[in-house]
Order: C-alpha cells, then sequence, then structure tokens
C-alpha cells in the first residue's frame, strides 16, 4: 500500500475554503489539472455515494470518482477511484480543512491510500502528490490568499 | 458545556514537536504559566491514567489532570482534570500535532470542553483559550524560533 500525505496553510479563512472545495462537482472550475464535470445520474453533488465523471486536461483521459463521505461539520470528504487512467488500485483519498485560528487561516490536508499495479511508483506518486493534492492548495492560496 | 478550540502554525517539523511536548509530566519546560510539575505515584509519564500534579507561576494554584489517551501514531494526547483553581467541571482536553508538508511545519491545535462553575462562559473561554492555548504556541515558536 502506498501513502500520499500533504499538507500546506492557505492564507483564507476556512469557511472560504470549504465553500469551494466542498463540491464535489466543481473541481475544473478551479483545479488547472482537470476540465469538464458531470455528476451521473443527475444527482447532487452533495449526495454521498454520487458518481464525478471529469477529465484531466488536455485530453489525458477520463476519471470516475464515488463520494463516500462528505461533512460540513469535520469539513472533510473522502472518495474512492472507479476508473482512472492511473495504475492505481483501491484508490481511497481524504481532503480535510482544519481551522488555524492565530491569524484566521487554514490547513489544507489531502492523502490517499492506493496500490500501484504498473510502471513507476514515485511517477505515481508525484502525480497524485504534487500534481494534484499540491498543486490544489497553490491555487486556493492564489485564489483565496489575502496577499492577492 | 463550554466549548474552546485554539490552533496555530508551529515554525518546527511535527516530529520535533512532539519529542518536546509529548512529555505529560514536562508543562514547566515550555509553557510559561506553569512552574513545578511531578506525576504522581512514580508512574512514568507516558502511562495512560497517571496523573500530572503541577502548580501555576502566578499563583502558586495547584492542578492534578489525569492523562486519557496518548498516541504517537496521531500526535495527540487527552487529559481531564481532576483538581484546578479554575472555575471548571467536567473537563476534557486534547492537543493534537498535524504535519504541514510544505515548509515543514506543524500545526497544533488544543481544544476543551467543560462547564463554568461561576462567572460568564465566554470569560472562563477566552481565559483558557488565549492565556493558556496561545500562550502555549507562543512560547513554542519562541522556543523553536532559537534553535
Amino acid at each position: 500500500m502506498t501513502k500520499v500525505f500533504v499538507s500546506a496553510v492557505i492564507d483564507a479563512p476556512i469557511a472560504k475554503v470549504w465553500a469551494k472545495m466542498r463540491d464535489f462537482n466543481g473541481l475544473p472550475d478551479w483545479h488547472p489539472r482537470f476540465s469538464r464535470s458531470h455528476i451521473e445520474g443527475g444527482l447532487r453533488s452533495d449526495t454521498i455515494g454520487c458518481i464525478r465523471n471529469f477529465d484531466i486536461a488536455g485530453g489525458a483521459g477520463t476519471i470516475r470518482e464515488r463520494l463516500l463521505t462528505l461533512s460540513d461539520a469535520e469539513y472533510t470528504m473522502t472518495y474512492c477511484i472507479l476508473d482512472a487512467p492511473l495504475p492505481v488500485e483501491g484508490y481511497v483519498a481524504t481532503l480535510k480543512l482544519y481551522p488555524i485560528t492565530v491569524g484566521d487561516q487554514t490547513l489544507g490536508t489531502w492523502s490517499a491510500e492506493f496500490k500501484v499495479v504498473s510502471g513507476r511508483e514515485e511517477d505515481v506518486v508525484d502525480a497524485v502528490a504534487n500534481g494534484t493534492f499540491g498543486k490544489a492548495f497553490e491555487v486556493m492560496n492564489e485564489l483565496l490568499g489575502r496577499a492577492r | 458545556m463550554a466549548k474552546v478550540y485554539r490552533s496555530a502554525v508551529i515554525a518546527a517539523p511535527a516530529k520535533t514537536v512532539w519529542d518536546y511536548v509529548r512529555d505529560f509530566n514536562a508543562l514547566p519546560k515550555w509553557h510559561p504559566a506553569i512552574a513545578t510539575s511531578e506525576i504522581e505515584a512514580g508512574s512514568p509519564a507516558d502511562r495512560v491514567g497517571c496523573v500530572r500534579r503541577f502548580t501555576r507561576r502566578s499563583d502558586g494554584g495547584l492542578l492534578r489532570e489525569q492523562l486519557l489517551a496518548l498516541s504517537d501514531a496521531e500526535r495527540t494526547f487527552t487529559y481531564s482534570i481532576l483538581v484546578s483553581p479554575m472555575p471548571v467541571a467536567n473537563y476534557t482536553a486534547t492537543m493534537r500535532f498535524t504535519p504541514i508538508t510544505k515548509g515543514n511545519l506543524t500545526l497544533a491545535e488544543w481544544w476543551a470542553e467543560f462547564d463554568v462553575t461561576q462567572g460568564p462562559d465566554a470569560d472562563t473561554v477566552s481565559d483558557i483559550g488565549d492565556n493558556v492555548f496561545v500562550a502555549g504556541f507562543a512560547a513554542l515558536n519562541t522556543h523553536f524560533s532559537k534553535k
């Protein structure tokens, strides 16, 4: 089992960050690595069990993920991959935000566990940790951070 | 039930911060409000159930607190107050330390739930939140910035 954990401070209040990140159908609205998304079967994106169907930007394939947990109380969501152009099995990921009361900022944490079934493990880890998770927090800081 | 939650970034890696604060007998070493501490009955400080007996620097006030949970895996510990000069009852608190991979820093969180036995809830909440919890975070940052 491979584990990935990425976390970063976002210079914005947790309510603003969560409002943007909690939409399970909203990834392409702000994450440059992804384009086009819809929820299968016409479900709302906060329905537990719903499936998001979205594209990697630049025509690199389609990903389907199922929402397993969504908590506005804990600022957390958990989901698993159903189909993806990634050599992984048993992929489950969790996004969780923590309020930083001193300075009114947010800690974003994003973790995943999965099995790499082919190719180089470090390439998969890099795509997940840096290309997806780390990039997400960078973008959040650019969109919502006070320095902007 | 009153609740208080405070959190802050500590400018040191999570392992470094955890190694420094996980000792349930170490409050005088890192918290500016605490003068002395001992673990009762000669118990190790990482034995769940042990009781720390310590005094406040300001007035020598005595506190006794019992360790309810300690996890090196989650970098967290939970304790309850047995005796305190503060106007609280049924007090349980938790500290947790989460790695911030970008910059190799730490998120320190400290929260508590309790009943206030005298005076307005808000006064005790802000006293504990700011003078105990945030003051503790500030002391940790001062300590690690000197290293």
